[in-house]
């Protein structure tokens, strides 16, 4: 049975001060199918949906919706068209309550035209129990963990009566239960008729979700795949134009004297985390593995001194550092890569140069604290060449690259300290394949040149492919070290459950 | 070729409104008042600017951290005020305004310990500081007004260079250039805009962010005073309306400048010095044309209005271009 086509992007053009980004894309999204849209970072995946969104003009092309052609000048435009765009970065007003963020600018009236209460509450009870979703509908969204949060922001595009939800990364922050709801709701969307855009860089949610998936690569389609007709290599080889998996991947060793670097002891912090005891040596790469809310995050910020802590013992090479502090942890050549990459990685408004130097800016500055632009110039270049980031220069704003340069930026600012010891918490969410195997070599080189590197991730396979052993963590506690020798995802799966 | 045009854009393209407004300016003055064109009047726009001038330098480099202090007007007149009663009372005007700097600073530190270290918002901070300041002048003062200032401290505000360029519009230049470099090049200024633009990034990187707030409120309350010192000088006398509306003087100068009070990290000194001339160049434009004072603050208002719009769009332009 052929489906009729409900989104049809033709010959769409678009370039940018001159580069060209999209070079004749070409996009069918037919109707109750859910259609993945992949490609590296770069490949013009977000510029597509942009263009989609109206907040990006095609310098040319057509788009047809129900077939008939269409002009999207403005997002309101695409919401006039019932799609609904679903982003990465979540929307949801904390203080108003899970039904009020549902029905948010479509506000339910009772007959005097104001707004009603109770029959949102209600609505919102039924939409929640049809998509199977155990919300209250009266809680306030501020309350709810960010798994929950999106679910919200998912449901809010069907109150709408959204034709076609298009999700951006949707998965990126969930764990493996929460994947399993999402795939839920998604089934029961599609049951309900709505056609689903999904972008993700995650292969295996790619799989088993889409009925048809598109690769763009280099601005240009380069392949379609459906259902059972492919395998996950296929995916990555049109993605990137060669095979990665399992290149230069061989397994770490760590001399048994090899010095240690970190220690902590007894590390306790009220709802947060509980007597944690770790030790981490030189050239080691150790993961910590657990579900959102295992207390990952926490932990790797109180060992760097972002959030404080109530007891225990932290030594940096045998010494002990009794308050830590961001500032003085970086004198003492330990660096932290934190989870929140636009929050707290970068500055926005700053260049390559700047940013990939933030925290050394005073080695490259005399007595007087003025900065010598050469030496950070030609350091900038040195350390963005060997993170390989794709850049036009190091004067280019970190906020106009792709998520996975960014991210590589902000490495390149963490190894730009020389660190001994280098945390890291989910350093590839939200980066492509590609880059994700770049910045796993960029980090077992400088395991190998001496760094002690600590992965706090919830993506098994980053760290089963990494690290030489993972500390297992369960509400907070730690419940096993594990060899990764022999140890497979789904051992690991039941370990952290 | 390309490569010029492309350099002068880097340079100006942000600067393109403010720099076309001037020469507005100067191009219809010129032909409205023969008397615009002249050497003297040119730097009597500089010398009546100062005051806000250099206290807007101050304000620029607290409003790219990411805050805002409403009390240089209340610092200026206070510190200020005191400097010239110490003159009064035969102390040497060197001393005396050394004495005013250091009053300046402690109302600086006072400002960024409320809001580095307490965490209050900058708003409140400095509205709770304008009170203290203004209250103190107007309790010392008692509403008088101080003349009869020792003639070797009058030089400041009245003197020329090679007797044609005052000095304070030399005082001004230097002190705008010194600003550009520091916040340009120095560490600390880099330091500066990292804050603003992001203070969670910022700490992770190992700024001291409760260090370059001090910085930067302390060095804003002192230019508050050293403006507040030549304007004193200039006109040999402290009124105890000294400073009046200052901080929204100097808000607008910076605003007008290009510098963002939604967000921190955006902005830059030359812009704010553009805005300065802007300001000034209108209200010598006003009063050359003969407008009346009520007319003119209300034209002022529409005049911020319309650079903002101006800019306001070709900052969306230039937004949607990347």
């Amino acid at each position: 049975m052929e489906q009729k086509i409900i989104v049809n992007m033709k010959d769409i053009r678009m370039s940018f001060s001159g580069n060209e980004v999209l070079k004749s894309v070409n996009f069918q999204l037919r109707e109750g199918e859910v259609h993945s849209l992949m490609g590296a970072n770069g490949a013009g995946k977000s510029t597509l949906i942009k263009i989609l969104n109206g907040i990006y003009h095609a310098v040319s092309g057509n788009i047809e919706v129900n077939g008939r052609q269409v002009q999207i000048k403005t997002p309101k435009d695409a919401e006039k068209l019932g799609l609904a765009f679903v982003h990465q970065e979540l929307n949801v007003c904390n203080d108003l309550t899970v039904a009020e963020n549902m029905y948010i600018g479509n506000w339910i009236r009772n007959k005097r035209g104001l707004y009603d209460k109770k029959a949102t509450s209600r609505r919102a009870k039924e939409l929640l129990d049809i998509m199977g979703v155990e919300l209250n509908p009266d809680m306030p969204v501020r309350k709810l963990r960010t798994a929950e949060k999106q679910v919200i922001e998912i449901l809010k595009t069907m109150t709408r009566d959204a034709k076609v939800v298009i999700l951006d990364e949707p998965t990126s922050s969930l764990n493996e239960k929460e994947k399993e709801n999402f795939f839920g709701i998604i089934d029961r969307m599609k049951k309900n008729g709505v056609s689903i855009i999904f972008i993700s860089h995650f292969l295996e949610d790619v799989v088993a979700l889409s009925d048809r998936v598109t690769v763009l690569k280099d601005g240009v389609n380069n392949g379609i795949f459906l259902r059972g007709d492919y395998e996950k290599e296929d995916l990555v080889v049109a993605m990137m134009g060669k095979k990665i998996v399992g290149e230069n991947m061989e397994p770490l060793t760590v001399r048994e004297d090899a010095k240690v670097v970190l220690e902590v002891r007894e590390l306790s912090s009220d709802k947060k985390f509980n007597n944690i005891n770790m030790k981490i040596q030189l050239g080691d790469v150790v993961g910590v593995c657990g579900l959102l809310g295992a207390g990952k995050t926490e932990i790797a910020r109180a060992i760097l001194g972002l959030d404080e802590f109530d007891s225990g013992r932290i030594f940096l090479n045998g010494e002990e550092i009794k308050k830590p502090r961001p500032d003085i942890m970086i004198e003492k050549r330990a660096v932290l890569l934190t989870e929140e990459r636009k929050l707290e990685g970068f500055v926005p408004l700053m260049s390559i140069r700047e940013n990939a130097t933030l925290s050394v800016m005073k080695k490259m500055s005399n007595r007087l604290g003025v900065i010598d632009r050469k030496k950070q110039k030609a350091f900038a270049e040195d350390i963005s060449r060997k993170m390989t980031v794709k850049m036009s220069g190091i004067e280019q704003n970190v906020v106009s690259l792709s998520g996975g340069n960014q991210q590589k930026v902000v490495i390149a600012k963490c190894l730009a300290s020389q660190p001994e010891l280098f945390l890291l918490d989910e350093p590839t969410r939200g980066v492509d394949v590609y880059a994700k195997s770049e910045i796993y070599k960029i980090l077992r080189e400088a395991a190998k040149a001496g760094t002690a590197i600590v992965i706090f991730s919830s993506e098994l396979e980053e760290l089963l492919a990494n690290c030489t052993k993972i500390i297992i963590l369960k509400k907070g506690m730690i419940t096993g070290v594990v060899s990764t020798k022999e140890l497979t995802k789904n051992k690991l799966l039941s370990m952290i459950g | 070729m390309k490569d010029k045009t492309q350099k002068f854009k880097d340079m100006f393209g942000e600067d393109i409104v403010r720099l076309s407004i001037i020469m507005l300016f100067v191009v219809v003055m010129s032909f409205a008042s023969p008397y615009f064109m002249q050497m003297k009047n040119m730097m009597n726009i500089l010398q009546n600017i100062s005051l806000q001038g250099i206290t807007a330098i101050g304000m620029t480099m607290v409003i790219i951290t990411g805050g805002i202090d409403i009390s240089v007007g209340g610092v200026c007149a206070f510190s200020a005020w005191i400097a010239a009663s110490l003159m009064k009372g035969d102390m040497n005007w060197g001393l005396a305004c050394l004495c005013a700097i250091a009053i300046a600073g402690l109302c600086g530190m006072i400002n960024a310990f409320s809001i580095g270290v307490m965490k209050i918002p900058p708003m409140i901070a400095s509205l709770a500081m304008m009170n203290m300041t203004r209250g103190l002048q107007t309790v010392i003062s008692r509403g008088t007004t101080l003349t009869g200032l020792p003639e070797s401290f009058q030089v400041i505000g009245q003197g020329n260079i090679f007797g044609v360029i005052p000095i304070p519009a030399v005082i001004i230049i230097v002190l705008y250039l010194l600003a550009a470099w520091f916040m340009n090049r120095t560490v600390l200024g880099r330091s500066i805009y990292a804050v603003g633009g992001n203070p969670e990034a910022a700490r992770v990187a190992g700024i001291k962010n409760a260090r370059v707030l001090f910085f930067s409120y302390i060095t804003c309350s002192i230019f508050a005073c050293i403006a507040g010192l030549v304007f004193v000088s200039r006109t040999n006398s402290a009124p105890s309306t000294l400073a009046n509306n200052l901080e929204m003087k100097a808000i607008m100068a910076a605003v007008i400048g290009g510098t963002s009070v939604t967000f921190g990290g955006k902005g830059k000194i030359l812009g704010t010095f553009l805005g300065v001339i802007i300001v000034g160049l209108m209200t010598n434009a006003l009063d050359l044309l003969g407008v009346s004072a009520y007319y003119q603050q209300f034209i002022q208002g529409v005049m911020v209005l319309l650079v903002v719009f101006l800019e306001a769009i070709r900052s969306n332009r230039a937004a949607k271009k990347h």
